[in-house]
């Protein structure tokens, strides 16, 4: 990429301005589930998995899949709510 | 903090750095980071048939969100990540059952392990040497970097294998190529995964390059369009034969996320033959994790 055009010089600080905003948000989101996750999942997924691996399977599947799903859904929605252009 | 179910003590925040640096590789290569992150989870002492299954686990969420962004991009080919996910599947399976005949004999850790590290050193190895034949390419020839492909004439000869029936793959340019070819590179990279726990983009992505002749950055995006697949059906059927570790996977996911996102703008900056030799860097740390603790036996605590 050519830094000494302006306008891609401009386009890498809207890039990086973006990117900022959209981890920041990110952060925040992934630490408060960091923490509900660790406190109520524990005891739930360890009983399951010595009780009945096929359920712990699929509840394991759905949980991996949904938090893929939703913390990407979640920071589109912010990004969109705070009129940023995302960075694709 | 103490994982029960894998029966392990790891510090949840060594977890979320093993995700985020396996999620920047993920969104810039167009891997799972498998073969990073199960090392490094061998390391500091999750038992082997664990980091398989868990390594798999945390790359299913994060596949998704890297796939999704690298097909917002056009950088996926459907029809052919599609026919592969067939003999993909066919090979996890086949992984995975291997895994459990280890596990009965008790040679899991060894095996597995000098596994790694002979497939990581070759990887490693081939792809700095390819990558840097291909930038000396460009600098005598002029070539576009684009289509510096170092090994540009194997692709033509297996292009040139008329073994029915055959395929075209319009959006990555393959006018005519043997099915059977394609249904083999699905099966090797999905036997590595089932067995190795990785998504097997460390392989595909050379494979689809080299063998099979599509561009680099639709490598990228199919390769990950194809983790989603391979490492969802991996979970789900080592989940079921008691190899993973779901809690572990969430946490390392959550770290994953934030990874990717950097990974997937950093492919602006580079590209071509550039990226591969970072990316021949990456296999080569993964093997010296191995070596370390096969050779020592001792655990590194974080």
């Amino acid at each position: 990429m050519n830094t000494k055009n302006p306008r891609n010089n401009a386009n890498i600080k809207r890039i990086f301005l973006t990117l900022t905003i959209e981890l920041s948000l990110y952060a925040v989101l992934v630490v408060a589930y960091f923490l509900i996750v660790l406190r109520l999942l524990n005891g739930i997924l360890t009983r399951l998995f010595q009780s009945d691996l096929v359920t712990y399977a699929i509840l394991g599947l759905g949980l991996v899949v949904t938090q893929g799903v939703l913390l990407e859904w979640v920071t589109s929605f912010i990004l969109n709510r705070l009129k940023v252009e995302r960075v694709e | 903090m103490e994982f029960h179910v894998a029966g392990v003590t790891v510090n949840p925040l060594f977890l979320v750095g093993i995700g985020f640096l396996v999620g920047i590789l993920g969104g810039f290569f167009g891997v799972g980071g498998g073969f990073i992150a199960g090392p490094m989870m061998f390391w500091v002492g999750v038992p082997m048939h664990f980091v398989v299954g868990t390594d798999l686990a945390h790359m299913t969420g994060k596949s998704i969100v890297a796939a999704k962004r690298h097909r917002a991009l056009g950088h996926v080919d459907i029809k052919l990540g599609l026919i592969m996910v067939l003999s993909t599947i066919a090979g996890v399976e086949l992984g995975a059952r291997i895994i459990e005949a280890l596990k009965t004999t008790g040679n899991l850790d060894v095996v597995i392990g000098s596994v790694y590290v002979i497939i990581l050193l070759i990887i490693s190895g081939f792809t700095a040497w390819e990558s840097l034949r291909a930038l000396r390419m460009i600098r005598t020839d002029s070539l576009d970097i684009k289509d510096a492909v170092g090994f540009k004439g194997i692709a033509q000869r297996v292009h040139g294998i008329k073994l029915w029936p055959m395929i075209s793959f319009p959006a990555s340019g393959i006018a005519s190529i043997s099915l059977w070819i394609v249904l083999a590179v699905g099966f090797i990279t999905g036997l590595l995964a089932g067995s190795l726990g990785v998504g097997g983009g460390f392989i595909r992505m050379p494979l689809l390059v080299y063998a099979v002749g599509i561009p680099t950055h639709v490598a990228v995006g199919t390769d990950l369009f194809e983790i989603m697949f391979s490492s969802g059906y991996g979970m789900l059927t080592h989940a079921i034969k008691g190899n993973v570790d779901v809690l572990m996977a969430l946490v390392m996911h959550t770290g994953a996320a934030i990874g990717a996102q950097i990974g997937a703008v950093s492919t602006r900056f580079f590209i071509g033959p550039r990226i591969r030799l970072l990316f021949s860097i990456l296999p080569l740390i993964g093997a010296l994790l191995v070596l370390a603790r096969l050779m020592n036996g001792a655990v590194t605590h974080f």
